[in-house]
């Protein structure tokens, strides 16, 4: 597959069509997200998996976005799975990138990942190689389910509770890039508290999530204790998805929620 | 440290003392949280109720300054059960007998009189400690600044070795280092009685190895500390000081001593990024580049030695520390003309033995945990596997002595000192940091509820904390992590600097000033 | 257009996390935690998060200065060099080595704070060199 990812961005590069490729590099001994612009460089191109599959998985889009604010004019390549590929799809409604100035490379995620994920579609639709998994349920949402209410409470309150105000859960975020956030609202969450008042910081980010949140699980790998975050994400965009038959990133559109947007 | 953090993941119960994990070293609390996960057992042992208490298993608050007495109690109870691990008493260590006397004089009943923890607590910290299979155990400044510090850290020491929780994964002594490269300074001779690698200034041998390398007449004599220096200052026996990347004038206690001596010095030379107080008091000020404007490395706290690489050029004219002082070197007559950073390490690991075997290409990737004597030496997870450096493990007679100071009717609260979650030492970078400044910008000094209602102060409160060596302006934070007769602020913050009031009483041996305690008076101040 | 991922060491606290620091036509503009590090496995503190953003402060010191009727004024390496070893070298013979004094760092790299030792050791010729680690 890699050689696949390879000529198609060689393809783009050596016929001028983008500027540059935003994928993941192998550097000093580490999988670095990088910019390739040379098409010598693509020996040292990976796609992210490091002991398991996709566990060195970055927020590519973000540093497109940041590219892209830089250099409107110009088109860039970058490596996409499915949970990215959704990305781009809301992150062309909310006018952060606009499709003209991107070329996806998709690659199918592995069964292993897919579990991991509890992805339902873990493959983008425009893809180097075919599916190589099927979608899998979230099981540790169907774990949590099955509890009763109070003690999920407390099983919530409980990992709320290790937070320590580091924004890592916003800052991984490729869909998060509100000029204005949320979270930093002294009259909602007192600032320069820590441990933050729980649970008004984590429900403030997941009500600002829903119908945004396109399942990547890049802020629970960053969370540095290990608080679900992924699980409570999903949860958040289940009921959206119920409510309003919307799933960020596979439905055209606004989500209908949009009036929580502080945009 | 002398195991690794990601070793706390597989301890079965973690001591941690004198450390704000969470707040301090955030991503070591990650591996002691996980831990937790997986079953272990957190005790946490803080005059301050810190968040990590509120995540622990067992929270015990002893009184500021009572570290030896708590221990000493909770190791009678160890021996008094027998919980004790006699085979590593007997193969690994010596001086059990002399240290056993003192330790009897430690029963429950009269260390809860002194730390004013309950008897059951400290019953309960002996069980789980030294039952486990592998128990481990973290401090930070919490246990160094004290007049007492070494004390509590030999005794500290103590307890791994009583119940042999040293020298296998998952256990250990392991003091958490405030700064980015403290090991690292440490590591490359940075201290007035060795150089790199803890080789002794005094040796001989030693000396004449250097001497040949360096190609230059070295002295035997132990340098002065820190301290010594500012009194040299003061006196007159020091004329000069060099200061690079360092802000004494905050970070040093009773600041007005320290200002005193500078302002007495022939010549200050400050290296440093940002002006800082300490710079506003130099004759000559260089503008040095930050880490991330150069190649080197830098060793974390579990001795692990990674590359720094360089990311931007300087500012302006400003050079790497090193360029600088090569510059100057050359123009004292002694040429130093290193073309990079790799040179130098490669002149470290031909004269350290610990940094050996490190060359830049053998860092990338993970990094090298010395010590690491050969090129093909793989690193050093942990310390002491089969034998102590000394050869056997010593146990340490100790007695607890109370703080330097005492409190009176006009200074009727201790105050102890430490870092804030959103700022990091003398605040020189993170106060730069639009959002960290976002989050707190200004000196809260935190007391408990029932002390601040009988001084009729509510958080917000501007008021005054005193000590006998000056007074600060602050606002107040009543909060119920500090229990009564006790205050905490922070050090971050030049216009309320907590340093103003420390104490400078040092401990004798390795010259750690008493920032963990000092008596001190609140009062709210006339607006 | 350059556009660089620098794989670098957090300047605060002693866990040591590793982050890249991305730069964007020499500005950095934002922090990345490395997840393939053993230390901190792509996670960070607020501090590291937001390390990027004192680097390029307008405030850093981006000349030596010199003292002079108690202000201070820009100065080129040249003068500040030669001022502070023509004065390092008076005090050094009128007072002899062990009245300089060198303050090493917790806060920079390993062969920097080696450079500093050897300075005071073999060019002063004094052990006065100390650090913050205990403070
Ligand atoms: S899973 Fe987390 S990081 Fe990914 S989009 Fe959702 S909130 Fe953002
Ligand atoms: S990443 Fe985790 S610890 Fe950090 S703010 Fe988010 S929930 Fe809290
Ligand atoms: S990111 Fe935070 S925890 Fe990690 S080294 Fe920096 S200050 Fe320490």
């Amino acid at each position: 597959m890699i050689e696949k990812v390879i000529e198609r961005v060689k393809e783009l590069l050596e016929g001028g069509e983008i500027k540059g490729f935003v994928g993941l590099c192998n550097k000093n001994g580490h999988t670095a997200p990088y910019l390739f612009t040379e098409v010598a460089e693509l020996d040292h191109l990976v796609v992210g998996d490091f002991q398991n599959p996709g566990d060195a998985r970055y927020p590519l889009n973000k540093l497109l976005i940041d590219l892209y604010r830089a250099y409107p004019e110009e088109k860039f390549g970058v490596l996409v799975r499915g949970c990215d590929e959704r990305g781009l799809n809301d992150l062309y409604v909310w006018n952060q990138l606009t499709p003209k100035n991107v070329v996806a490379v998709g690659i199918p995620c592995p069964q292993e990942l897919a579990d991991a994920c509890g992805c339902p579609k873990p493959y983008p639709d425009n893809s180097v190689a075919e599916p190589i998994a099927e979608g899998a349920e979230a099981q540790d949402l169907i774990r949590m389910e099955a509890l009763g209410v109070k003690e999920r409470f407390t099983q919530w309150m409980e990992v709320f509770s290790k937070c320590i105000k580091c924004y890592g859960c916003r800052d991984i975020c490729p869909m998060c890039f509100c000029k204005e956030c949320s979270l930093e609202l002294d009259e909602l969450i007192p600032r320069g508290e820590m441990p933050p008042e729980i649970p008004i910081f984590h429900l403030v980010r997941a009500v600002h999530m829903a119908g945004r949140c396109i399942d990547c699980g890049l802020c629970n790998e960053a969370c540095p204790v290990d608080i679900p975050l992924r699980t409570l994400y999903k949860k958040v965009g289940d009921i959206v998805y119920r409510k309003f038959n919307y799933r960020p990133g596979f439905d055209k559109g606004k989500s209908p929620l949009n009036v929580l947007e502080n945009k | 440290m002398t195991n690794s953090v990601d070793e706390f993941e597989l301890s079965d119960c973690i001591f941690i003392t004198g450390s704000n994990t969470t707040s301090s070293h955030p991503i070591v609390a990650t591996r002691i949280l996980r831990a937790k996960k997986k079953g272990a057992k957190i005790i946490v042992a803080d005059p301050r109720r810190v968040h990590i208490a509120d995540l622990a298993d067992l929270y015990v608050s002893h009184r500021l300054g009572t570290d030896v007495a708590l221990l000493n109690g909770i190791m009678y109870v160890i021996l008094d059960k027998g919980w004790e691990n006699r085979a590593f008493i007997e193969e690994r260590t010596e001086g059990f007998e002399e240290f056993e006397k003192v330790i009897k004089d430690y029963p429950p009943e009269k260390v809860a009189e002194i730390t004013g923890v309950a008897e059951k607590d400290i019953e309960t910290i002996a069980h789980w400690y030294a039952t486990a299979e592998r128990g481990s155990i973290a401090y930070c400044m919490g246990i160094t600044q004290h007049t007492t510090g070494v004390d509590n850290v030999k005794t500290l020491a103590n307890l791994a070795m009583l119940t042999g929780h040293i020298g296998r994964e998952g256990t250990g002594v392991n003091p958490l280092r405030g700064q980015n490269n403290v090991q690292g300074a440490c590591d490359m001779g940075g201290l007035p009685n060795v150089y790199p690698g803890y080789q002794p200034v005094t040796q001989f041998q030693i000396k004449e190895k250097f001497e040949s390398a360096w190609g230059a007449q070295l002295s035997d004599k132990v340098g002065l500390t820190i301290p010594e220096m500012t009194s040299g200052l003061l006196e007159g026996s020091m004329k000069a000081v060099y200061i690079v990347g360092e802000n004494p004038l905050l970070s040093d206690p009773d600041a007005s001593h320290v200002e005193e001596a500078l302002k007495r010095a022939e010549l200050v030379v400050v290296q440093d990024i940002f002006m800082t107080p300490t710079a506003e008091l130099a004759h000559v000020i260089l503008p040095a580049a930050c880490f991330a404007e150069k190649d080197g490395t830098v060793t974390n706290t579990e001795r692990r030695v990674m590359r720094t690489r360089k990311a931007l050029d300087p500012p302006g004219e400003a050079k790497t520390d090193w360029e600088i002082i090569a510059d100057l070197s050359n123009r004292m007559g002694y040429p130093m003309d290193y073309s990079s950073a790799e040179e130098i390490m490669r002149e470290i690991a031909s004269l350290t033995p610990s940094y050996g075997g490190i060359t830049y290409e053998r860092l990338e990737g993970e990094g090298l945990q010395w010590p690491c004597p050969t090129k093909d030496h793989p690193g050093t997870r942990f310390l002491h596997k089969d034998r102590f450096v000394r050869g056997k493990g010593l146990f340490h007679a100790i007695e607890f002595k109370p703080p330097a100071e005492s409190t009176d009717d006009e200074f009727p609260l201790w105050l102890t000192t430490g870092r804030l979650y959103f700022h990091f030492h003398t605040g020189t970078m993170t106060r730069k940091s639009g959002a960290l400044t976002g989050e707190i910008d200004e000196q809260y000094v935190e007391l408990n509820p029932e002390d601040a209602s009988q001084l009729g102060i509510s958080t917000g409160d501007e008021i005054l904390l005193t000590s006998r060596r000056g007074q600060i302006r602050a606002k107040a934070l009543v909060t119920d992590r500090m229990k009564k007769g006790e205050v905490f602020a922070s050090f971050h913050f030049v216009e309320s600097n907590a340093n103003i009031l420390t104490n400078p009483a040092f401990d004798p041996i390795v010259k750690i000033p008493e920032y963990k305690v000092c008596a001190v008076r609140v009062e709210k101040a006339a607006s | 257009m350059e556009f660089k991922t620098v794989l670098t060491v957090c300047p605060y606290c002693g866990c040591g996390c590793n982050f890249y620091l991305e730069v964007l036509d020499g500005k950095v503009i934002g922090t990345i935690p490395c997840k393939t590090s053993p230390v901190n496995e792509g996670k960070l503190c607020i501090k590291g998060w937001n390390v990027h953003e004192f680097i390029q402060d307008p405030d850093r010191l981006t000349m030596p200065l010199i003292r002079e009727n108690g202000s201070f004024r820009e100065a080129g390496w040249d003068e500040a060099l030669d001022l502070v070893a023509s004065k390092l070298k008076k005090i050094k013979e009128q007072h002899g080595p062990d009245s300089i004094g060198l303050f090493a760092s917790a806060k920079i790299t390993n062969e920097e704070n080696y450079v500093i030792q050897k300075f005071a050791r073999a060019v002063i010729g004094t052990n006065n060199v100390d650090h913050c680690a205990r403070l």
